[in-house]
């Protein structure tokens, strides 16, 4: 059982599903799965080496991690309220839609 | 057994997540990854990182469930069960290679310091100065929420 490469495949979904999802509420959850990853493998090599030190870190990357969700979200929820879709393709539409017009 | 079984459902349940079309759903199952991480952070005996995790995996998908359905349009069609089971499928075969496969080398000895002593000692400067960050964002976001109420006056 390796958790390096478990955290690798974790970090494999997520970035495929950044890359492919084109829902704001997808992405998200993409970035969420990557950061799982990513604590997971900074669990396991805490654990490893020496284990108070890392799980210091760990408690900092978390805070950093939720302070990040909790900004995207504030993000996510302002630009679906803007414009009525959480779908990235349509929103660029639209805002080059509105650039255009407001072209002379 | 217990890890590799607590791994494939790790990888199963973030497959879900990020492929089920309904946006609740899709919900439960990142907070069935957050468990999953969790039991597996505990098995590897880092309970303090679990609890921690469970801390903020609850309220993350406390917001999510609250603005799931207003982020999400209505899915044009539901997932059949049979691209669900296909999803499980995918995700049990992702999960081999962390059970069969192995890159890790010999674990180091570390300095071996004490949780609280490196929480407190080591890293005291960084935790003061990490709340004043988040403290701040939140007070950015309260006044950049106001504004907005307020029609950017």
């Amino acid at each position: 059982m390796d958790f390096v490469i478990l955290s690798l495949a974790m970090l494999a979904i997520g970035i495929y599903g950044l890359l492919t999802k084109r829902q704001l509420l997808k992405v998200f959850i993409s970035i969420e799965l990557i950061a799982i990853g990513a604590t997971l493998n900074f669990v396991t090599l805490a654990s490893a080496m020496s284990k108070g030190l890392g799980e210091a870190f760990l408690i900092l990357a978390f805070s950093t991690d939720t302070a990040v969700s909790a900004v995207i979200l504030a993000l996510l929820v302002i630009v679906s309220k803007k414009y009525g879709t959480s779908d990235i393709s349509e929103i660029v539409k639209m805002e080059d839609k509105g650039e255009s017009e407001a072209e002379p | 057994m217990i890890l590799e079984a607590l791994s494939i459902g790790l990888i199963v349940s973030a497959c879900l997540a990020l492929f089920l079309d309904e946006a609740v759903y899709s919900v439960a199952a990142l907070a069935g990854t957050f468990i999953f991480t969790a039991l597996i952070y505990v098995l590897n005996g880092a309970v303090f990182v679990a609890i921690f995790q469970f801390a903020v995996g609850v309220g993350t998908l406390a917001i999510l469930f609250l603005s799931g359905e207003m982020l999400s349009d209505k899915p044009t069609k539901k997932t059949s069960p049979k691209s669900t089971v296909a999803l499980i499928g995918t995700g049990v075969v992702l999960s081999l290679p962390a059970i069969f496969l192995s890159v890790s080398g010999s674990a180091g000895s570390g300095s071996n310091v004490s949780f609280g002593d490196a929480l407190w000692n080591l890293r005291g400067v960084d935790v003061i100065l990490q709340g004043l960050v988040i403290l701040t964002l939140a007070l950015g976001i309260a006044i950049v929420l106001y504004e907005k109420k307020n029609g950017g006056k």
